[in-house]
């Protein structure tokens, strides 16, 4: 494993997704964009971001958890083949792609709705 | 790929990313920094496989002034350590199905022949047409051949039907041998499975396909319809100690009869009865279904070549004499072997072929950038030994035997999902990236 290295694992998961993995990355950016714009209109709604936090925190971890009990079935068995606490930890680190991915997705929408829904005083006085 | 396999292959690939982030450098192979040649350098490849391809990669990136020239006629790719999983029935033939030519880098010749003849001494080889090939260096990385043959009886053709399975022989082979499977489950009866007494690739397949019958009857509810006996060619069912006391464990608690010192010698596929060469003399077993290994050998071109050894245990199938450490030829020094054909103990998988390669390829680069060469090869092998259907065991070891398991949090002689999840999901991109010269 000597030369297991960023480059290679690169290709590795390069071979094996497809162009999937441009896809992926590209969804990864397109919620990264989504987070900081989010965080943007929350700042200039002058709203907390702890309520759109708590929703992507709640999703995220339901579908971590949904996608660790599918995680066996991706790989064309069931959670009966969990042998030790190592499998089900590689189960998590997996289910956490869209784990993560679904708290993004989250984020973004909370944080859009909730800066709508609270204008900043300024506007409110200018409308 | 679909919608299951982009979920699939990304979280797989996500978790060998995972796994692998943070891996110690647990090989001992030592292996000069990757580093390049100008030398105008003759190379001729004699095959195309998963050693042919890797190797033409490496070396067109390492020397970009050589003329490298790959020799083989086939077309098709197999990813071979996937047989195991079609003859599961869990993946189709054309999971495991490539072209070459996808493979096959740019600025390298492809002469789409057989290589008929090896001429060390004169620095040739000559094609199935004729065609003369001049090299300075020469790889021989034909792989082997599969020698069904040799069992009285036996014939590829016989694969699939009269409850003859055998997974070697290609991936539509593999899927018969699936479907054979099933239909010995549905009947019931004895299993026979074994393996040839000859050095083999993959030498765990035989052990796995047992496993995968047995985990099948299980799940159909029809262990107690089958008898399943393994035969083993030697005292022990696997040559690394502590692997081989795993796997009799597991057989005796999965209700697998062992017989040692049993060789298949011939077949009766009529009458359903397999005969075996022991010590004690031929025995003949009844079956209702059999798993054939069939011994194993060099092609004809290299045993009818000075290459194979001329004494020894690798003598009489005619693999490439080799030096452990280096791969190179001891009588030719412009020749190395690498992956199934070269004559060393125990390298005949495709992670033996991932670590032979670069060694090669850095030896030669550094040889004719006139550098000395350094790096070495350990004899690395893996054997994702698969133990049902979710799990497996991923034992890796070297020329002595010793196990050396690249995670250190991995148990090697632990039936884990993760090991399974390594063997379904993290190969083939990692063997895609090895033909690369990427991994």
């Amino acid at each position: 494993m000597s030369d297991f290295n960023p480059v290679t694992l690169f290709f590795i998961l390069s071979e094996g997704m497809g162009g999937w993995l441009w896809l992926l990355l590209a969804a990864g950016l397109l919620l990264l964009g989504g987070i900081v714009f989010g965080l943007s209109r929350l700042r200039r709604a002058g709203r907390p971001a702890k309520r759109p936090l708590i929703a992507a925190t709640v999703m995220g971890t339901v579908a971590t958890i949904v996608f660790t009990i599918l995680a066996p079935r991706w790989t064309l068995t069931d959670t009966g083949a969990f042998a030790s606490a190592l499998d089900v930890a590689a189960a998590v680190m997996l289910a956490l792609v869209p784990g993560v991915m679904v708290a993004a997705l989250v984020f973004t929408m909370a944080s859009l709705r909730c800066a709508s829904r609270h204008k900043p005083a300024a506007t409110l006085v200018a409308g | 790929m679909n919608r299951r396999g982009f979920l699939a292959g990304g979280g797989g690939a996500a978790l060998l990313a995972g796994l692998t982030a943070g891996v110690p450098a647990a090989m001992s192979i030592t292996g000069a920094a990757a580093q390049t040649s100008d030398a105008h350098t003759r190379i001729v490849i004699a095959g195309a496989g998963a050693a042919g391809l890797a190797m033409a990669s490496r070396l067109r990136r390492g020397m970009p002034r050589a003329t490298i020239t790959v020799i083989d006629a086939k077309k098709e790719h197999h990813f071979q350590p996937g047989f195991t999983l079609v003859g599961a029935g869990l993946w189709s033939p054309g999971h495991v199905t490539e072209r070459n030519a996808d493979y096959m880098p740019r600025g390298v010749e492809w002469i789409e022949e057989a290589v008929a003849e090896f001429d060390p001494d004169a620095d040739s080889v000559t094609t199935a047409s004729g065609r003369k090939v001049a090299y300075d260096f020469l790889i021989v990385a034909t792989g082997l051949t599969l020698d069904y043959a040799a069992i009285e009886g036996m014939d590829a053709s016989l694969i699939g039907k009269d409850g003859i399975a055998s997974i070697y022989a290609g991936p539509e082979a593999a899927a018969a041998s699936a479907a054979a499977i099933d239909r010995f489950l549905e009947t019931g009866g004895v299993g026979l499975f074994g393996r040839p007494a000859g050095e083999m690739k993959c030498a765990g397949a035989p052990l796995k396909i047992t496993f995968i019958a047995d985990d099948k009857a299980r799940r159909q509810s029809r262990r107690g319809a089958v008898e399943l006996v393994y035969n083993a060619h030697g005292p022990a069912v696997f040559a690394v100690p502590p692997v081989n006391d795993k796997v009799k464990e597991m057989f005796s608690a999965r209700d697998v009869a062992v017989n040692y010192g049993h060789v298949l010698k011939a077949i009766d596929p009529g009458a359903k009865r397999a005969t075996y060469r022991t010590e004690g003399g031929d025995v003949t077993l009844p079956y209702d279904f059999i798993h054939v290994v069939p011994p194993m050998r060099a092609p004809d071109a290299v045993r009818a070549s000075p290459l194979p050894w001329r004494e020894g245990a690798l003598a009489a199938d005619g693999w490439v004499e080799a030096d452990k450490p280096t791969l190179r030829h001891p009588r030719y020094a412009n020749v190395f072997s690498v992956g199934d054909i070269a004559g060393v103990p125990r390298g005949k998988t495709a992670a033996s072929v991932k670590w032979q390669v670069p060694v090669v390829a850095d030896n030669l680069i550094a040889e004719t950038a006139g550098r000395t060469p350094t790096a070495t090869y350990n004899g690395y092998t893996s054997c994702p030994m698969v133990t049902g259907y979710g799990k497996a065991m991923l034992i890796e070891f070297d020329y002595d035997g010793t196990l050396t398991p690249s995670f250190p949090f991995i148990d090697p002689l632990k039936e884990l999902w993760v090991s399974w999840l390594i063997e379904e999901k993290g190969l083939l991109g990692a063997y895609r990236a090895m033909l690369r010269g990427r991994a």
